[in-house]
């Protein structure tokens, strides 16, 4: 009922992203191969694990998909978030419904991952296809792995946000919230860094690290990092049941 | 099977600021139409919403349907049915979609009802939500909550924005297809006409404490309105006397248990008793809720008589 809901609510976000994205991406991809190297749009002159491979690989998808990817996962959990539901003060209908509150947590961030993940797989792979139509390499599909980090990327905005717009009873208040507390987290990883000669985990630094390993470009692929932002996507949700079970309507 | 619909037992809630119930004892019996009763923020919907598991209470425990409140909290919601005050439902939704959603929640969910019911309070089924009237908007809400063929129904301000004849249906659907079929209704309204139409029992809440429960009728038995001329007689209320009001010679006394007796008293004191008259629900009413105003030490509740 709830998967029901959720699309009927969301339908034409839906619709509308699944034609645009894969447009969009198909038309940024083919600027940033060609930017990348002219040499590759000769099909077939080019090899898919070379420079001019890993470069636009790092241009149009490591950059692009990750932007896209938070962003994305940010507005989402604004729009998905049970934070509406006590905006639009529809919420003591919804909790009336005889199902314990951690189902409410949980359908709702599991909903909105999955229309995430299919969001970003279609720009990926609208990506690679373009990048294989311009390349003429056809074989090299493997790449399209690469959903995995940005989809789980996006999950940790959108879990971020879905977790601040329950919080803030809105789903505008909570994109505010979790734009800041991102913004934060991106910023601070490259300050220490640079002041204080300190690494601390990136997300960002996760993701485009995750996708030059799987499209070959260079780099082992970070396991360790891969589980260690698995688990923090998956405190959010469980952050928004805790919440959602102590709170009073 | 419990007995009892609904049962608490010193039920409080504090809010910051505010002590919305304060010890609450609520006996709902099975199978009745149950009328909570109450001024504005005397407590009735902070006792619906921890009944329902919306909020939790500050002490006290109690069962709903014989299931104990906050431990078995979708036991509890899977036989209940709930039209909130608010009538808040998703906005894009039609009536169709909201049925739709709402209706694989339910085990006991009845198409059947649902039919019938938009036939009878003529819903515009394929009209978006935040498109419709606030009457359709309750009518939606009384549709949702009576197609669960719920045992509780419980209704906080039911009647808010339908037209007499719609509100007389509802009243008439309560009465046959719910009452009769041994379910029970909890309603909370200040239409107190409409209350008095359709209730077996009467619950007044004021301050967050019950000031009576008892049956309609003992309670409309137990009150008269006592009218004597003559000078000289009592001019303060008691336990007995819940209000009075004097006019020259003329006096009016709201007189709860054995109003003849006080008659007769009156009588005796030179007093020329013209009449001992019965008192509808919303006299009793307004004589309750005066008296706990005028109490400035706090007040102790106050059961009817058992029955």
């Amino acid at each position: 009922m709830y998967f029901w809901k959720y699309w009927r609510d969301g339908r034409t976000r839906i619709i509308g992203s699944a034609i645009a994205l894969p447009v969009l991406f198909a038309f940024v991809t083919c600027i940033a191969v060609r930017l990348g190297d002219p040499g590759m749009i000769q099909k077939g002159a080019v090899p898919l694990t070379s420079v001019a491979w890993s470069t636009a690989t790092e241009v149009a998808f490591a950059t692009c998909a990750s932007i896209f990817a938070l962003i994305w996962g940010l507005m989402l959990g604004a729009a998905a978030s049970l934070g509406e539901d006590f905006k639009e003060k529809t919420v003591d209908f919804l909790l009336v419904r005889p199902r314990r509150r951690r189902y409410w947590a949980w359908m709702g961030w599991w909903a909105g991952v999955c229309e995430l993940s299919v969001m970003v797989a279609l720009a990926v792979g609208a990506s690679f296809g373009t990048v294989v139509y311009l390349t003429g390499h056809v074989q090299m599909w493997w790449p399209l792995a690469t959903i995995l980090p940005f989809a789980l990327g996006g999950a940790l905005a959108y879990g971020l946000t879905y977790l601040m717009a329950l919080v803030a009873r809105s789903g505008r208040q909570g994109l505010s919230y979790g734009i800041g507390i991102l913004f934060i987290c991106l910023l601070l990883p490259t300050v220490a860094s640079h002041y204080w000669n300190v690494n601390l985990p990136s997300i960002w630094g996760f993701m485009t690290a995750a996708c030059r390993s799987l499209t070959g470009a260079s780099g082992a692929f970070p396991f360790g990092a891969l589980l260690f932002w698995t688990f923090i996507a998956l405190v959010f949700p469980f952050a928004s049941q805790l919440v959602l079970e102590r709170r009073e309507v | 099977m419990s007995e009892l619909a609904i049962l608490t037992e010193n039920l409080a809630k504090v809010y910051p600021g505010v002590r919305a119930l304060d010890g609450l004892n609520l006996n709902v019996p099975r199978g009745v139409a149950y009328g909570f009763l109450g001024r504005n923020g005397a407590g009735k919907t902070s006792t619906i919403r921890i009944l329902l598991g919306l909020a939790r209470p500050t002490e006290g425990r109690g069962t709903v349907l014989g299931f104990p409140i906050g431990r078995e909290q979708v036991a509890i919601l899977e036989r209940t049915a709930y039209v909130s005050e608010s009538k808040n439902l998703y906005a894009s939704l039609t009536a169709r979609e909201l049925v739709r959603f709402t209706r694989g929640f339910y085990p006991s969910w009845s198409d059947k009802a649902v039919a019938k019911y938009a036939h009878l309070f003529e819903i515009p089924m394929d009209r978006p939500f935040a498109k419709l009237s606030q009457g359709n908007r309750t009518k939606v809400y009384l549709l949702l909550a009576l197609s669960q063929e719920a045992d509780l129904l419980i209704f906080d301000e039911p009647a808010m924005g339908l037209d007499p004849v719609v509100l007389d249906e509802f009243l008439r659907i309560l009465v046959q297809d719910v009452i009769a079929e041994g379910r029970t209704v909890f309603i909370c309204s200040h239409q107190l006409s409409d209350v008095e139409q359709i209730a077996d029992w009467i619950g007044l809440i004021d301050h967050g404490r019950l000031l009576l429960e008892a049956r309609l009728d003992d309670i409309k038995g137990q009150f008269r309105l006592v009218t004597a001329a003559g000078n000289g007689l009592p001019q303060t209320e008691s336990p007995e006397v819940l209000w009075l009001a004097s006019e020259g010679n003329f006096h009016k006394y709201l007189v709860k248990n054995n109003a003849d007796a006080f008659a007769a008293e009156l009588g005796r004191q030179g007093a020329t008793v013209a009449e001992i008259s019965p008192l509808g629900l919303r006299e009793i009413f307004l004589a309750m809720v005066r008296k706990e105003e005028a109490c400035t030490s706090g007040n102790t509740g106050e059961m009817a008589a058992p029955v």
